[in-house]
């Protein structure tokens, strides 16, 4: 039997909450991009299938998907540029550990 | 000439403003001059509108200048009410007025705030005038609100002093103690007859119910009272004293304490209608006069004993009102006006001749030495002693014998006892100065009589003083006076006496024999010194004391209602510093405390803020959840 | 057929969701990578099961491979001493769990309203669309996209360039 769009969508949505799980529960900032790309994926699920499911002549959902590539990506570079340059001005990762802006 | 009617107050206008912008580095001597000229002008014009009023059958005229207000259904314009009342009033004011200025020419020689003094002089005139030719309630409460400004400038003139200022203000308080009652009179009156001018307002006096016209009467005698020192605002003008002599001639005998006079003269349409009103306005009349003709008894500075026989006097006036004889209250007026200020003249002639002495109980004997100031002064006490053919005579005699015809006995009674009394101060006043033993010999031997342009006008007033009376007053109720007032007072209303000859002579009688007594009672005691006036006061020991401190009234004052006031006010300050600023402070520590209460969530931990990027999502969720569910409705 | 499909989608399924909480739970940081990497190829095994093979081949060669290698380069500069498990995990933990249980309580919700939806995966492959559609209507946010990354890499640059005296 073919796999129902809802399977799609479920696993999408626990992908989802895992990642918003780790980015909120994890010190270590690169641990924390991970999960961010977690997130990012679960979008990209769930608008595949979509756009698969009612698919139209052009596949605007898969299109969109391409484009969050382009922004994963870029934002994953710069996201580990600024780690390590905080790294270099106190050798820590840890978020908890990192208050300068406090007030 | 009558077209002309506001000529007669620019003039004095045009002088203070002339005195005032060039008077101190340019005219100095000169603005005494001008001054005086400007209202011997004046008062040749007011004589020209009193002829023309008289020949024209006493019509009263409108001149009206501008439309001063005109908002909706308030309109209110500057314009003179010429008729016989303003007319009258017009005179008394400018020829009085410029007597006592060409005396000041002398008085205040060495005074090096000449020329300040005639600035303010002729401001007052200005004021004065207005207040008396107005044909509004608007209108003459300018003048009468000028007045008291001028009267506060004048008492304070000498504010190098303590005392003088501290009079002035006490002045212009109780003045405005009474402004208050004018001004709810003035509002009331518009608010029920939808007008403030006088002929509107009398003409329409039967669509206002009678609570409507006491509230009215009783607010604009409440003025009255202030402005013209009765019961219970009398004691500003004693302390008013404290001004030089010419002030208290001008200000506090013969004008501004007449206004208060004039307004209820004015107004007697209004009082007529509004029943008990006029009562209050004789009574109260009748116990000022008797109050301070007691007082007058027993005080020592000549001008004190002036001051309170003007507030007697004043209280005669009102009581004249009070019986419905407004026309002897204004003859009243008129003769008290020369006669008072001649004796106020006279006593500064006094002061001015002993170098600035005006304690009686240092003169004595002065007769020899200043014998014009003392015939002229001479014969003002007999006016104010009522002795006939003197003015005074005919117009005290009309009132008591109006109250008495009225059917007002104890007001007559009360008038007849006051006039004992006046009698008896006058003369002990004039025996303690001009006659006797000089008590004190520096000063006898420096006394000398006042220059020609200080006892000119004392010759002019008194020749007033002698004919004045017979020229207007007589035959009584049947003079002159009476038939050019008659018109403006005579409505349905007036009181109507039927007079037999016989009556008013045994009334007058009476007077004159109540003034005699008092003459004689006071030669008595001090010529001849059966008793001995020292030993009746130290008999009448605590009554006595009662009376030189003036019955304690302003102890009283300043006790009572002065200090409720302090406290008041303290209260109100208290009020401000802890509720108000402290609504302002307390909206501070408010910011301030919230302020800081927020920073604490700016934790510095990164993880902090992305719970609550979290967070914020989740409202979001159960937003759009609620939506989609349609818990929610757009 | 169909059998297949069903059993390979369940396959992916626990290798994605295990993997994901392998990410978040996982010991040593390498670890959380290869994790995550894992859950890259099976999300992009979904994709070849819904038909669009080509954004699968996007995703294995972007996140499978650079992204990946970015992240494990990251966990290369940026050692960190060894520490006890628990303090894996940052102090709100339990604030966050107060927040992520309604997200999930939601998002669970959400996808059991697709329940009964009708099978997923259209018929064709995704190539041409796909081409037709970026060269097409979206070439402009295309050549964007470009910029974005040019951008992306400068900065990336700036920020960990040391100032060099």
């Amino acid at each position: 039997m073919a796999v129902p769009l809802g399977a799609f969508i479920a696993v999408s949505a626990v992908l989802f909450f895992i990642g918003t799980a780790g980015v909120l529960v994890r010190r270590n900032a690169v641990v924390i991009l991970m999960s961010v790309e977690l997130m990012l994926n679960a979008t990209n699920l769930a608008l595949v299938a979509f756009s698969r499911r009612f698919a139209s002549i052009d596949e605007r959902g898969s299109v969109f998907v391409v484009f969050i590539f382009v922004v994963a990506a870029a934002e994953v570079a710069v996201g580990l540029a600024i780690i390590l340059s905080a790294y270099r001005n106190r050798p820590t990762v840890d978020v908890d550990e990192i208050r300068q802006m406090k007030g | 000439m009558i077209q002309n009617v506001w000529v007669i107050p620019a003039l004095p206008l045009a002088a203070f403003l002339i005195n005032g912008l060039f008077g101190r580095r340019w005219l100095h001597r000169w603005t005494g001059i001008i001054a005086s000229a400007a209202v011997g002008l004046s008062a040749l014009l007011a004589i020209g509108v009193f002829f023309e009023v008289q020949g024209g059958g006493h019509e009263s005229t409108t001149v009206t200048l501008y439309e001063w207000i005109g908002v909706g259904d308030f309109h209110v314009s500057v314009a003179a009410l010429v008729d016989p009342l303003s007319s009258v009033m017009l005179l008394v004011v400018t020829v009085v007025s410029f007597l006592i200025f060409v005396y000041s020419n002398a008085y205040m020689e060495h005074d090096h705030g000449f020329y300040r003094f005639f600035t303010w002089l002729s401001l007052f005139v200005f004021a004065m005038l207005i207040l008396v030719m107005a044909d509004n309630y608007l209108l003459m409460f300018v003048g009468w609100e000028g007045v008291g400004l001028c009267s506060y400038l004048l008492i304070g003139f000498w504010f190098e002093r303590p005392e003088p200022y501290v009079a002035a203000k006490k002045a212009f308080v109780m003045n405005r103690i009474g402004d208050w009652g004018y001004t709810i009179g003035m509002i009331t009156t518009f608010l029920v007859f939808g007008s403030m001018q006088f002929t509107e307002v009398f003409e329409h006096v039967d669509i206002a119910t009678e609570a409507n016209l006491t509230l009215i009467c009783l607010a604009f005698f409440l003025g009255a009272t202030g402005k013209s020192a009765q019961l219970p605002l009398h004691s500003w003008l004693p302390d008013a004293m404290e001004g030089p002599t010419p002030v208290s001639a001008l200000i506090h005998a013969a004008t501004m304490v007449t206004a208060g006079v004039y307004l209820v003269a004015r107004s007697m349409p209004l009082f007529e209608a509004a029943g008990p009103s006029l009562a209050v306005v004789g009574a109260v009349g009748a116990v000022t006069a008797i109050f301070a003709a007691t007082i007058a008894l027993v005080q020592f500075d000549i001008k004190r004993v002036m001051a309170y026989s003007t507030v007697s006097q004043l209280g005669y006036m009102f009581l004249a009102l009070g019986v419905g004889a407004p026309v002897a209250a204004i003859f009243h007026l008129a003769t008290h006006a020369f006669f008072k200020a001649l004796l106020f003249l006279g006593s500064g002639s006094v002061i001015h001749g002993l170098g600035g002495e005006q304690d009686m109980r240092k003169m004595g004997g002065l007769r020899r030495k200043l014998p014009v100031t003392y015939w002229t002064m001479l014969l003002a006490g007999g006016a104010l002693a009522a002795l006939p053919p003197l003015a005074g005579f005919w117009s005290k005699d009309e009132i008591v014998a109006a109250a008495f015809l009225g059917g007002y006995p104890v007001l007559w009674a009360i008038g007849i006892l006051t006039a004992v009394l006046t009698a008896f101060y006058v003369t002990r006043a004039m025996w303690l100065t001009f006659h006797g033993e000089p008590r004190d010999h520096h000063l006898y031997d420096h006394a000398h009589e006042s220059p020609a342009v200080m006892t000119l006008p004392l010759i002019a007033l008194a020749v007033g003083t002698a004919v004045l009376g017979i020229a207007i007053g007589f035959p009584p109720e049947a003079g002159f006076i009476h038939r050019f007032l008659g018109p403006v007072f005579e409505h349905e209303g007036a009181a109507e006496h039927a007079v037999e000859a016989a009556t008013i002579i045994t009334l007058a009688a009476v007077s004159v024999a109540a003034g005699v007594l008092g003459i004689l009672v006071g030669l008595s005691m001090y010529v001849r010194h059966r008793p001995d006036p020292a030993a009746v006061s130290r008999a009448a020991g605590p009554f006595y004391r009662l009376l030189v401190n003036k019955y304690f009234v302003d102890e009283l004052y300043d006790r009572r209602i002065v200090d409720a006031l302090r406290a008041a006010f303290g209260a109100m300050w208290a009020f401000d510093i802890h509720i108000i600023d402290g609504l302002a402070n307390r909206l501070g520590w408010l910011a301030a405390v919230g302020g800081s209460g927020l920073r604490r969530a700016q934790t510095g931990i990164v993880g902090n803020y992305a719970l609550t990027i979290v967070a914020g999502l989740l409202v979001i969720l159960v937003a759009y959840g609620g939506y989609a569910a349609g818990i929610f409705t757009r | 057929m169909d059998i297949f499909g069903a059993a390979f989608f369940a396959l992916l399924t626990i290798g994605t969701i295990g993997a994901g909480v392998g990410v978040v739970l996982a010991n040593r940081i390498t670890t959380s990578a290869l994790l995550m990497a894992f859950t890259f190829l099976n999300v992009a095994g979904m994709f070849v099961l819904l038909g669009a093979e080509t954004v699968a081949m996007f995703q294995v060669l972007i996140y499978v491979g650079a992204i990946t290698v970015l992240i494990l380069y990251g966990v290369m500069f940026t050692p960190q001493s060894p520490r006890p498990y628990g303090l894996f995990f940052q102090t709100q933990k339990y604030w966050a769990a107060l927040f992520v249980v309604p997200i999930a309580i939601f998002v669970a919700v959400v996808a059991f309203e697709f329940r009964d939806s009708a099978a997923a995966g259209g018929s064709g492959g995704d190539l041409v669309p796909l081409a037709t559609s970026i060269f097409g209507d979206f070439a402009f946010p295309f050549e964007v996209a470009s910029v974005l990354l040019l951008a992306a890499m400068v900065g990336a640059i700036v920020l960990v360039k040391r100032d060099e005296e």
